[in-house]
């Protein structure tokens, strides 16, 4: 071992450091204003979306991390967590109305990617930088997505599993304000994350979820 | 018992193993929530009733109950100091209930932390935690091990390690697959056995996540690859929650019935997972009886792996590429980007290569000026988790390899281990702990033989050594050393011969690598190619090369082909039609384009690289500037933003077309500026800026380069601009539109604080926003003058505005 033992994750957090995510090819072309029954792409055009896709990807490094909470209390627009933390949205209370626990996720597509988008947009090519921004952007939701299947692979056996949707702060009536609760629940700063004044994440591709786990019934 | 003893066990009866040990202490009154390691120390007859009661039904081993035993998961519960007492004291529990009638196996399974390069824990550490455990197992003296559950394949052998490094005992490794038949960090069963297995492990199996009709199919999976017997614990089905307790929708007489399944397909160990108890195991033994179990008996293979899947060689199948890229010599930009330790070069040769159809990637990266272990174990961990291809780890340094098949996360293939007796001694026994393929290169002290006699003695001598620690010819590689054939013509044919005589005559697998044949001679390329398709012929099975070339790919798979190993040329004719369709033109060829109109279709197509050649040529050909703007341009950008609005063009495309705008009105405003002509009126001047506390800054960037290409005098301010900075800029520039943009729910605030000090500093300019989180309806509360949606729509918005 080396010299420190080894501790458990800061208050239970599980830490990825390279999750294999791999974002849905047709969100990014929707996210892109592509349309299937209307839109055409040379060979050419279509070429230059997949490099920019390819190389968004290798650019890419996804992280991420993840907690559970169990739920002390749910009204109709309070959720105490047994930890003291309080959401307040009556969308997330009604999300998680059968809920035993919360987790709280969070997923970054690094800051490479987005050094490159901010050179392609500024001196190289914007269509690029496009095509690199959607694709990271879809990166860092793939990552939650990650989580989300692996979490259900995990909970199953247990005869539960998380709820279908899952919420970020600013979704419906859950505020901007509680990514500072769930960046701290998470001690993202160890994961090189930064949280703004205004509550915006940087890296900029990064996103915070807050999702139930709940018993499979049927 | 030993781990001869263990195998000759296991070749004469199917093990039964134990059934689920948490819901039956649940049933026995432990609460939810308390460490079920304490708990049962605190009331340890329950335990030994729970176990002698499996053992009353069949069972042959029983696990310590010591699942969350290791330091990680006691240390939830204040425990993580006493592990090794814990574990200790739980394993002579268990040997007091099996007391003679039944093995003890020692129970490990995943520390709840993922292990790099997927996690965050370092994979020492991993070790270390669950040597500790061992240990403690050890005190207590379990039979054998069980490392089971396992999610996923690093931290299982870092588990398999721990054992493997501190006792000669038994151990069985048991991974979790799910129903698509994968990990959950995505392993499949062939991959995960092969791994394991060249790892040490005494058995290897899966356990928990499905029912028996899944685990079926992956015990079926890995029977024709495994030298080591196999182990299933399937759940009973599938599990849902009936007042808050889990409860699962099998019978025992239904999975009772799945047993013979099980041994017909190769089970050597089985038991039951959640949801079991001894009414299971009495089933198992109730269906197993009078069964023999199925003895390994593995197909010959090659075999290396990475994280996540398999690379097989062989004399049967298609030849496998390695990639070369992955190399500094001779890359200037590599070079430079492993001494500032940046990644970007590596993970585009990567993905590049296997993209170009590599089934394995060399990775060597040996120069001045770098800590070359380092930089390796950097390069492993960093390839591992984002590329699919198994890694062949290149290095001269014995120490470098050795420190990257710990943490590689699979089953590597050294490159390389030579007759030179230092060499042998340090890395033979290395590559054989971590179970690693490896290149033999036929030279030793004396240095490289001319002759193919001499190559093949060597090889001879090197694979005796290498037998006296278990290696066989499926693990290893010969390299045929190919010379430069500048130097010496007749180089190539000695290489072909050791390529033959190991084909035909020793049995194993070859490798070259390739582009060294032609060194220093012209047209490379085409030698190289040559020497491929004759190694093919003389069965090369592995070959060392750069993938991105078309002509060396092709050649690959046309051999394949005529050497029988590309069965049914399936791979040939998938191969051949993807690249003719990308080959082809693609479009309808009409007649041919004037000029102008080829100046016309450049912007139509974002054509950015090509508009100034075309353009150069419209303009030789009596085309004026102010004609190019008028007729071409103009039309061709108009006709762009008519096919966005129709969808027809997505965004890239729209960009792509202002881009080449952008291109050909640099080329030609001098020549405007000279002639004095004024062809594109300009339009007013805007001021673009995102507002305070906002850091998104592509869409309004993307806003400003269209708003330029349509004619628009752009001040752009950048993100996080002030409601002060944007009024002073508006005031100084004489701005008759300003444009802002919000991307946060948090930030769109700003943008009414703009626009509230504009008027009252008594500014008259226009307002448009812009942002994920604005509309129109926004825009109208705030006092702004419009909102876009999207870049084409803010210019048009700004046409109305300033008009």
């Amino acid at each position: 071992m080396n010299d420190k033992p080894v501790q458990t994750a800061l208050g239970g957090v599980t830490y990825l450091e390279h999750i294999p995510a791999m974002p849905k090819r047709e969100r990014i072309l929707a996210r892109l204003g592509h349309r299937a029954a209307t839109t055409i792409l040379t060979d050419d055009q279509t070429a230059f979306l997949e490099r920019g896709i390819e190389e968004a990807l290798l650019l890419c490094h996804v992280k991420g991390a993840y907690r559970r909470i169990p739920v002390a209390e749910c009204t109709d627009r309070i959720i105490r967590l047994e930890n003291g933390t309080v959401f307040q949205s009556a969308g997330l209370a009604q999300l998680l109305s059968r809920s035993t626990e919360v987790v709280l996720m969070a997923s970054t597509a690094g800051s490479a990617i987005m050094q490159r988008i901010a050179e392609e947009v500024s001196t190289g090519s914007a269509a690029l930088g496009l095509i690199l921004d959607a694709t990271a952007s879809h990166a860092a939701d793939a990552g939650l997505d990650w989580m989300v299947s692996f979490l259900n692979g995990t909970l199953q056996r247990h005869g539960k599993r998380l709820t279908s949707r899952r919420f970020s702060p600013g979704y419906g009536d859950l505020s901007l304000e509680h990514q500072r609760i769930i960046f701290d629940l998470l001690d993202l700063d160890r994961m090189g994350l930064f949280l703004t004044e205004k509550y915006m994440l940087i890296p900029e591709k990064s996103v915070l979820a807050i999702a139930g786990i709940e018993g499979i019934t049927e | 018992m030993t781990r001869k003893e263990f195998q000759q066990r296991l070749a004469e009866q199917v093990l039964i193993l134990d059934g689920a040990t948490g819901t039956e202490l649940q049933k026995r009154g432990m609460p939810l929530g308390v460490c079920p390691e304490q708990w049962v120390l605190d009331n340890p007859q329950v335990l030994v009733d729970i176990q002698r009661a499996y053992i009353a039904a069949g069972s042959g081993a029983v696990y310590t109950c010591t699942f969350g035993g290791n330091r990680l998961k006691l240390a939830e519960f204040g425990l993580a100091e006493k592990n090794r007492e814990i574990n200790a004291e739980l394993a002579r529990l268990s040997r007091k209930a099996a007391g003679q009638q039944a093995l003890v196996a020692g129970d490990i399974a995943p520390t709840g932390r993922f292990v790099r390069p997927f996690g965050d824990l370092a994979f020492e550490d991993a070790v270390a935690v669950y040597r500790e455990q061992v240990l403690g197992l050890l005190d207590g003296g379990v039979d054998f091990f069980v490392i089971e559950t396992m999610l996923d394949i690093q931290e299982a052998r870092a588990a398999l390690l721990a054992v493997r490094e501190t006792c000669d005992l038994p151990v069985c490794v048991s991974m979790t697959f799910d129903q698509a038949g994968r990990t959950l960090t995505g392993t499949d069963p062939v991959t995960a056995l092969i791994t394991l297995q060249s790892l040490g492990a005494d058995a290897v199996g899966c356990n928990c996540s499905t029912g028996p009709a899944d685990m079926i199919q992956v015990i079926a999976a890995m029977k024709p690859y495994a030298k080591v017997p196999l182990l299933a614990k399937p759940n009973a089905g599938l599990p849902k929650l009936l007042d808050g307790k889990t409860v699962f929708d099998m019978s025992p007489e239904e999975f009772g019935a799945f047993i013979g399944r099980f041994i017909e397909a190769g089970v050597n160990l089985i038991g039951g997972c959640c949801g079991t108890s001894p009414a299971y195991i009495e089933q198992i033994r109730k269906h197993s009886s009078g069964l023999q179990p199925v003895a390994p008996c593995p197909r010959r293979f090659s075999a290396i792996t990475s994280a996540r899947t398999t690379s097989f060689a062989g004399p049967d199948i298609p030849m496998v590429v390695v990639g070369e890229r992955i190399n500094p010599t001779g890359k200037k930009k590599l070079q430079a980007e492993l001494r500032e330790g940046k990644t970007a070069e590596v993970r585009r040769f990567a993905a590049e290569q296997v993209a170009q159809g590599a089934g394995v990637l060399d990775v060597n990266v040996g120069m001045p000026g770098i800590d070359e272990k380092e930089t390796m174990l950097k390069m492993v961990d960093l390839l591992s988790p984002v590329v699919d291809a198994p890694l062949c780890l290149d290095s001269s340094s014995a120490d470098v390899l050795e420190a990257a098949l710990r943490i590689y996360p699979g089953r590597a293939l050294i490159n390389s281990i030579s007759g030179e007796q230092a060499k042998m001694e340090r890395l033979l026994p290395v590559a054989a702990k971590y179970g690693a393929m490896f290149v033999l290169l036929p030279l030793d002290d004396s240095g490289v033989p001319e002759t193919a006699e001499q190559r093949c003695a060597i090889v001879e001598r090197v694979f005796a050594a290498a037998g006296q620690y278990g290696f066989t010819k499926n693990d290893i590689v010969v390299d045929g050393l190919v010379m430069t054939v500048s130097s010496d013509q007749k180089a190539a044919a000695e290489t072909l011969k050791v390529i033959s005589w190991c084909s035909t005559s020793f049995g194993c697998c070859t490798i070259v690598g390739l582009s060294n044949v032609s060194f220093g001679l012209p047209e490379r390329g085409w030698v190289n190619a040559a020497f491929l398709a004759m190694a093919a012929a003389s069965g090369l099975t592995m070959v060392i090369a750069n993938p991105s070339s078309e002509t060396l790919m092709r050649i690959k798979m046309a051999s394949d082909v005529l050497t029988v190993r590309d069965k049914n040329s399936s791979g040939w004719i998938a191969y051949s039609s993807q690249t003719s369709a990308s080959a082809a033109p693609g479009q309808a060829v009409g007649p041919e384009r004037s000029a102008p109109e080829k100046v016309y279709d450049a912007v139509l197509k974002g054509d950015r690289d090509g508009i100034r050649e075309l353009l150069d040529a419209a303009l030789r050909g009596g085309l004026t500037p102010a004609d190019a703007v008028d007729t071409c341009l103009i039309p061709a950008i108009v006709e762009v933003g008519s096919l966005f609005d129709r969808k027809v063009y997505y965004l890239p495309q729209l960009i792509q077309s202002a881009e080449t705008m952008k291109s050909a009105f640099e080329m030609l405003e001098p020549m405007l500026a000279t002639t004095g002509v004024q062809v594109v009126k300009k339009k007013a001047v805007i001021v673009l800026a995102t507002v305070k506390g906002d850091i998104h800054d592509i869409g309004k960037n993307i806003v400003g380069l269209m708003l330029k290409n349509y004619g628009f005098t752009v001040h752009d301010l950048g993100k996080d601009v002030s409601e002060h900075d944007i009024v002073r800029a508006a005031k100084e520039t004489g701005a008759e539109l300003v444009g802002l943009s919000a991307l946060m729910t948090t930030t769109m605030v700003e943008m009414k604080r703009v626009i509230a000090l504009a008027r009252k500093e008594g500014l008259t300019c226009k307002f448009m926003i812009g942002g994920a989180v604005v509309n129109e309806q926004y825009a109208a509360e705030i006092g702004a003058d419009g909102y876009a949606p999207d870049a084409y729509a803010a210019v048009k918005l700004a046409e109305t505005l300033s008009a």
